[in-house]
């Protein structure tokens, strides 16, 4: 090689070895704008927390946040008036209290003293009435107005207390205000746009505050001083993401990381078989489910071509023999050991058995059991017989029977899902033993929606839900209300269901209002819209041998949440 | 030979072959071969769940349950047909546009190129993901996006292989006759440019099949299908490598890596058998070279160069073959000798051996070649190195390419210079090029060109320049004149007879042509079939020739001043190295022929000093 | 044709495909279907003024090519992306929300970058070594062995390779399995920031030079035999030079000229072919980033991002071409 290549080289090594230092990452950093790496705190008594994850958040503005990795964040960078804690009792947080008029329509919250932002700004009940305000009249937030919305007014006659009014009685009043994060007035009342608002300083009253974040790669965050509550012991916490659940795994296992937040099924021997490693079970919040549904919207209630409506769904799923048969040859078992090596509960309807007390136990019994003679015998009741011998059945006489002329349903799921290819192929084997067969398509999560609804362009959909810790919160998709806002993915309607549901909305007394639920749920289970294969399970594991104080045992798994990040100390 | 055939003797092609047909054979046999059917929806329990190998299951179960050994053979049938479905389409239309655009050329082909190139400029897996994510995962899908998206390169290949059968003789006649574009495209240009794409085609095949296997692995295949990507997909987001699964893993990947070796060794052994390059090259490192420890006899003072008994031969496929035997002369310093005979009699052969020149394969078994006291054919290389050039240098056939086409020819010439005489600057060497340049009549300042901004007769004078760098002893030029024009020839000629009145320098000259012997050679030396038939001076030679093949050569030169007598040819050829005659190795076309020369081998019979021929009839007496 | 000429034509032809690129982008990603306002939030939560005003910020409420209702008609989606795309305004990510999409693009590229030239350079560097070694002793045992060796490499799917290397590498040799550096680490010394640095990049980069180096063992091999067979090389032997001058002076220059054009190629290639690595190894470069757009529909980054790679493309084929220019003397017309 001749000089004039040999200099080429040595530059380019020179620029390899300057540009070290930068590591490219346009990082945003909340008390540090070098962007370049900065180093942690000297590390103390307290260590150093690092958690793996498989996604990364995307919005550090909680109006606009809309993943569950942005909401993690949120939980430990802020505050809000009511808490939920690992049994699912409310508990106070910012509010010390809380309490309602006699009308059921006024509701008041008393708000703690002495708490002030990490920027040293003292919280008042100002900022909480302004948070709450600003959820509910911002409407192109996605998701933290729709708690809101039965607020009439929300003000703060004094700074210590919160008024909220309602124009009819509200019986989960706790569990809208733990979405209620609560931001500093006097920085977002200069901000012109709030859905513009980036927050990259994310002042918040909680017991972290944010260090450092590298959009897709970490999340660094520090024990803020000046909180109000115990101040966490540990020095850092980093979230890191990894993409490849495998990875996520071997870095438990070899110590580059002290819990992960998530793991595929097939890895917990693996992990329960490694050094100082505990493999740890509980459930969400709330509970997540997995689910079967069939599109039964009838032509009556098809949204208009304005709406997007096309309603392609095959006919024969508005039978509900063809449903219930479909249900009993659905084996859940089956799918829960398959699919979860057998870690989940089964399912049944869409209140969670995270619930607590408003799960419809009562309903288990009435559930459909697996039994292939069963639903062909449904089927054939019905007068669904195979005349053409081709292994498939056709319709009754006179019906329609879709594009095929017999039982020939499309079925589709989002691709970005493990599971869904497993259970759609043990599915369509069941399926087929009872003369149905199964055309199966996976499409990524935006077709996927497109052809759900409100367009109801699909005949069998698998997908999943994560109720959030009120038994109303998935319920709506049952309503005749729904169908041509796209909440309603299966297009059932039932004047019943609806009438039960406005009622429940606002009956106060849990009980009436638990009775109120159970019917619904009885009918939903008697038309089978949807079947419930299964509730997940929350499943992480941690390194027993770097931090103790995880928070494991009780029904809520969450060990990323301020219940586990505030009390973590260094084991040993 | 057939092209299966000579595919099946190509030792890597083979290989391929069995490979790729184990792989076929695999896939159309898969339901008898494998031990479940893993389409069958089968009830499994958790234990089933990432199982490892055992008896019954072999290569152990998947992330469902199901035997891995099985959906590996099942998965063959996927992956090829997708492999060859894709590559069939993307054939289609690369070998459509390339030939459309290789034989309309012009705007049209232009325009097809273009867009070729803007196909190759676009990031192929980002599309290919974009489009299925547009068109939905079915198997179908996947095959089209992968061929819709792989034909760019068979479309460059096909249009610069019509371009160059477009200028053949043979398809300008066809469409003098008035043969249709069509036909002459289906009839004339394609079959020359199947054999091109039969290469290309194997390692299309190869590559949809890498195509789909990484689609499948990042989740857009067909999850219904089962194939060896999709078995990596599963396995890697389903946890195999954290549950230590490994044989869910390696397997599949395994099964890729077989298919696409085997295709792609089938497919280079094509391309080697259509586009056949030179498999052996000149620096590999010599192999038979014979060692000796006393010296060469020492040849008279006024001897330069002595070539005595030497043996060449060459690795055939069936053992060595002799292209030289027993061939011995003089050169004599300051003597021009004429090395004439017909192609492949072995006068280039001999001349490279001399040098130590020969293509690998070559061997000096027995003979010397004494120069100076020294027996260059079994000279350790470095002091062969010294001698080459300084002592004897070449002027090689056909200078097309015998120059560096990126380095200046006074730089080529000056590099001699500074090889064998380092102390020499550069400056120095490349004053010395100059003046060579001048010498030879190329001039001086055109001495930082490049070869191929000099003519055919230029080039030929360059390198004779730098033949002449460092003043060697004997100049051997092989065939200088071939494939000059008629004036140039002399031109050359005269300058070779120039020089050597000049520089005084022995030559020996390679040719076929006996006129050019004739006005510049004081020897000639006659060979046929590898050995000397005759060898005399020029003079004793052409008046009075006493082989029988001298005698017809000479016959067979037209002669300008007989317009009228019939040109006559000498039948037959000369024999291949594979199939010598026993006996004389003229004896077959020899007029004079008798029994015995079909049987010995006759001797040289000298006939005056460093006068001799080989033939049995100088033997009877009263022949001469 | 003069050289300068050519020089003019081949620069103006690949602005023309930049254009294209551009265009066909543009339209490619409105094809997709599925909604960007919506952009995979699946969530009963949602409601439908927040998806307008997503809608309205996006853009998408224009209409896509011409504007025939009220205003001027190039109030259109298409002529306010040319128009941005002229003021070099990439725009901003859907998905990451009020990040421009040059930020992240550039980040990602940047990561890329980091990922693909060190296992470009240590790829071409023992590709053409090997190459060379083996064409030089052809026909012996270190042919063979690097053939093989080539031939397996080049057959080896990019993704297999890695998952084996993450599996072995990471099981038996404690090799990290994702990040680029150690996050909120201390470094005592700039050797414990390049060690970290290193320690990270090892896995991924071996892959990618091991799938790389295949094809360059090959094509350099082949093309040293085809150089090797020429007739010059025999003139150089003939001259006396010794075998390492030939190959040096001779050998060398002429034998890299189609690796020179395959570099060239390569690299402007490799930014898109990286997303196999990045996938394995959760490296947050180009690759990944284009892969997670198509499934949120993020347009503007999916632009930003393919128009990268054209102009990495095109950009590199250029140079390939012109470094072509300059090393073949011979060369007027390509």
């Amino acid at each position: 090689m001749d000089r004039r290549n040999r200099a080429t080289w040595l530059v380019t090594l020179g620029l390899l070895v300057a540009a070290c230092g930068t590591g490219g990452d346009a990082t945003t950093t909340a008390t540090d704008d070098s962007g370049g790496t900065t180093t942690a705190p000297s590390t103390g008594e307290g260590g150093t927390v690092r958690i793996g994850w498989g996604g990364a958040p995307a919005d550090l503005n909680p109006g606009i946040g809309v993943l569950t990795e942005d909401y993690t964040l949120y939980d430990l960078v802020y505050d809000s008036p009511i808490n939920i804690d690992l049994d699912g009792n409310f508990q106070p947080e910012l509010a010390t209290e809380w309490s309602v008029s006699d009308d059921g329509l006024t509701w008041t919250m008393k708000i703690r003293e002495g708490v002030s932002f990490s920027d040293g700004t003292p919280l008042t009940a100002e900022d909480v009435a302004y948070s709450i305000n600003l959820y509910k009249d911002t409407e192109a937030f996605p998701l933290l107005p729709s708690y809101v919305t039965p607020f009439v007014a929300v003000e703060a006659p004094d700074a210590t207390t919160v008024t909220l009014t309602t124009a009819d009685p509200l019986p989960n009043f706790e569990y809208r205000m733990v979405a209620m994060y609560v931001l500093p007035k006097h920085i977002w009342e200069t901000v012109d746009d709030p859905t513009a608002f980036t927050n990259d300083d994310m002042i918040g009253s909680g017991p972290f505050t944010l260090t450092e974040i590298s959009q897709s790669e970490f999340v660094r965050l520090s024990p803020n001083p000046g909180y109000w509550g115990t101040v966490p012991t540990v020095d850092e916490v980093i979230f890191q993401t990894f993409d490849n659940p495998d990875g996520r795994v071997q870095a438990l296992i070899n110590g580059d990381v002290d819990m992960i937040t998530e793991f595929p099924a097939t890895a917990i021997a693996n992990l329960q078989g490694a050094d100082n490693v505990e493999v740890a079970d509980g459930n969400y919040f709330g509970g997540r489910l997995a689910d079967i549904f069939f599109n039964v919207v009838e032509p009556e209630n098809c949204p208009t071509e304005e709406e997007g409506g096309i309603c392609s769904g095959h006919p024969a799923l508005r039978d509900v023999n063809v449903r219930q048969a479909l249900a009993t040859a659905t084996d859940k078992q089956q799918l829960i050991d398959v699919v979860l090596l057998g870690t989940a509960d089964p399912g049944l309807g869409l209140v969670t058995n995270s619930l607590g007390d408003w799960y419809p136990a009562e309903l288990e019994a009435a559930d459909y059991v697996f039994d292939i003679a069963n639903a062909n015998g449904i089927l054939d009741a019905a007068g669904y017989a195979d005349s053409d011998d081709d292994g498939i059945r056709e319709c009754p006489a006179g019906a329609e029977c879709g594009p095929t002329g017999d039982l020939t349903f499309r079925l589709n799921y989002p691709t970005d899902n493990d599971e869904h290819p497993r259970v759609s192929d043990m599915l369509s084997g069941w399926w087929n033993e009872i003369g149905v067969k199964v055309e199966i398509a996976g499409l990524d999560s935006d077709t996927l929606t497109s052809v759900c609804c409100p367009s109801f362009d699909f005949d069998v959909m698998l997908w999943s839900w994560t109720s959030d810790p009120d038994p109303e919160s998935l319920l709506g998709v049952l309503l005749c209300s729904e169908i041509s806002s796209g909440f309603s993915e299966t297009g059932y309607c039932n004047p019943t269901v609806d009438e039960l549901y406005a009622q429940q909305q606002i009956e106060l007394d849990p009980a009436k209002r638990r009775e109120l639920i159970v019917e619904i749920s009885r009918i939903a289970l008697e038309d089978v819209p949807y079947i419930i294969p299964w509730y997940y399970p929350r499943i992480q594991a941690y390194r027993t041998d770097t931090f103790a104080g995880w928070q494991v045992g009780q029904t809520i798994l969450s060990l990323e949440d301020p219940s586990t990040l505030t009390v973590l100390r260094p084991a040993g | 030979m057939s092209w299966y055939r000579r595919l099946w003797d190509h030792r890597l092609g083979r290989v391929g072959v069995l490979m790729l047909g184990f792989s076929l054979l695999v896939a159309l046999a898969a339901p008898l071969l494998a031990p479940t059917d893993p389409y069958a929806s089968v009830r499994v329990s958790i234990d089933d769940i990432y199982a490892p190998p055992d008896g019954a299951r072999l290569l152990g179960t998947d992330d469902a349950g199901k035997d891995v050994l099985s959906s590996l053979i099942y998965g063959a049938r996927v992956s090829l047909l997708v492999g060859f479905s894709a590559a069939a389409i993307a054939l289609l239309i690369g070998g459509t546009v390339g030939l459309v655009a290789g034989y309309r050329g012009g705007r049209l082909g232009n325009g097809l190129m273009r867009i070729t190139d803007f196909f190759l400029v676009v990031p192929d897996l980002a599309l290919q993901i974009v489009i299925v994510a547009i068109i939905g995962q079915s198997l179908r899908n996947i095959i089209l996006v992968i061929g819709a998206l792989g034909w760019t390169t068979t479309a460059r290949l096909v249009r610069s292989q019509t371009l160059t059968i477009r200028e053949r003789k043979f398809v300008e006649r066809a469409r003098a006759v008035g043969a249709g574009d069509l036909t002459i495209l289906m009839r004339h240009v394609l079959p020359q440019v199947l054999p091109l794409m039969l290469a290309n085609t194997v390692l299309v095949i190869s590559l949809a099949i890498l195509s789909e296997s990484t689609l499948a692995f990042i989740g857009l295949g067909d999850p219904t299908k089962i194939s060896w990507g999709q078995m990596l997909n599963f396995a890697f987001s389903r946890g195999a490598v954290s549950a230590g699964a490994w044989w869910a893993l390696i397997p599949p990947g395994l099964a890729i890596v077989w298919v696409v070796l085997g295709t792609t060794l089938v497919g280079n052994a094509l391309e080697d058998m259509f586009n056949p390059r030179v498999g052996r090259h000149h620096l590999e490192p010599e192999r038979h070279l014979r060692t000796r420890t006393d010296s060469p006899r020492p040849s008279a003072p006024d001897i330069a160069l002595a070539i005595r008994h030497l043996v060449v031969t060459f690795e055939g496929d069936h053992g060595p073959l002799t292209a030289v035997e027993d061939v011995s002369f003089e050169v004599a310093k300051g003597e021009s000798v004429g090395l004439v005979g017909e192609s492949g009699c072995g006068k280039t052969t001999t001349m490279l051996a001399a040098l130590r020149l020969l293509p690998p394969g070559g061997a000096i078994p027995s003979g010397e070649v004494e120069f100076d006291g020294l027996d260059l054919a079994t000279l350790p290389e470095d002091r062969l190195r010294q001698a080459r050039w300084t002592r004897l240098a070449m002027v090689f056939q056909g200078a097309m390419n015998a120059l560096n086409p990126v380095r200046s020819v006074g730089d080529q010439i000056g590099e001699a210079i500074r090889t064998h005489f380092p102390e020499r600057t550069k400056a120095e060497a490349m004053r010395r090029a100059r003046e060579l340049l001048e010498l030879v009549g190329i001039g001086a300042d055109r001495a930082t060109e490049f070869p191929h901004q000099f003519s055919g007769g230029m080039r030929q004078r360059a390198m004779i320049a730098l033949a002449l760098a460092c003043d060697p002893e004997v100049i051997v030029a092989d065939e200088p004149t071939t494939a000059l024009d008629v004036m140039i020839q002399a031109q050359v000629m005269d300058l070779l007879v120039d020089i050597r009145q000049q520089l005084g320098m022995a030559m020996v000259l390679i040719t076929h042509d006996l006129a050019v012997v004739a006005e510049s050679c004081d020897r000639v030396v006659v060979m046929y079939g590898g050995r000397v038939a005759e060898q005399g001076t020029v003079e004793e030679v052409y008046s009075h020739p006493a082989h029988p093949y001298t005698r017809l050569l000479l016959e067979a030169i037209p002669d300008m001043e007989q317009p009228g007598r019939s040109l006559i040819s000498i039948p037959g050829s000369p024999p291949r190295l594979d199939e010598l005659p026993p006996g004389c190795r003229f004896a077959p076309r020899c007029p004079e022929a008798m029994a015995r020369c079909h049987r010995e081998t006759p001797p040289m019979t000298v006939l005056g000093r460093r006068r001799e021929a080989s033939c049995f009839l100088l033997e009877e007496p009263a022949r001469v | 044709m003069s050289r300068s000429r050519l020089l003019a034509k081949k620069i103006g032809w690949a602005l023309v495909t930049v254009m294209v690129v551009l265009t066909f982008n543009f339209f490619l990603f409105r094809v997709l279907p599925g909604d960007p306002a919506k952009a995979g939030v699946k969530d009963p939560r949602l409601s439908a003024e927040a998806v307008e005003a997503a809608r309205v910020r996006f853009g998408l409420d224009k209409p896509v090519l011409i504007n025939l209702d009220e205003g001027p008609w190039y109030d259109s989606q298409y002529f306010r992306y040319v128009g941005s795309m002229a003021a070099g305004d990439l725009g901003e990510s859907y998905a990451f929300k009020n990040r421009t999409v040059g930020e992240l693009v550039g980040k990602a590229l940047v990561n890329t970058v980091w990922l693909v030239l060190p296992a470009q350079l240590i790829a071409i560097a023992a590709g053409v070594a090997l190459g060379l070694v083996a064409a030089w002793k052809r026909g012996t045992k270190l042919d063979v062995g690097a053939l093989t060796f080539g031939l397996v490499t080049w057959s080896l799917p990019t993704f297999f390779l890695g998952i084996l290397l993450l599996f072995f590498g990471s099981r038996w040799f404690g090799f990290p399995t994702a990040g680029r550096v150690t996050i909120g680490a201390e470094y005592t010394s700039i050797w414990d920031q390049i060690g970290d640095i290193v320690h990270h990049l090892f896995l991924p980069t071996l892959t990618f030079a091991l799938v790389l180096l295949g094809e360059y063992l090959l094509i350099m091999r082949s093309s040293v035999v085809e150089v090797f067979s020429e007739d010059y090389i025999l003139t150089a032997k003939a001259k006396g030079l010794s075998p390492g001058a030939i190959v040096r002076r001779h050998g060398f220059r002429n034998a890299m000229l189609p690796i020179v054009t395959l570099i060239a190629l390569n690299l402007g290639f490799t930014v898109s072919g990286a997303i196999q690595v990045e996938t394995v190894y959760s490296w947050p470069g180009l690759g990944k980033l284009t892969v997670d757009a198509v499934s949120t529909r993020d347009f503007p980054v999916l632009q930003g991002a393919f128009l990268l790679l054209a102009i990495s493309v095109i950009g590199a084929n250029l140079i390939a071409e012109l470094v072509y220019l300059r090393l073949d003397p011979r060369v007027t017309e390509v």
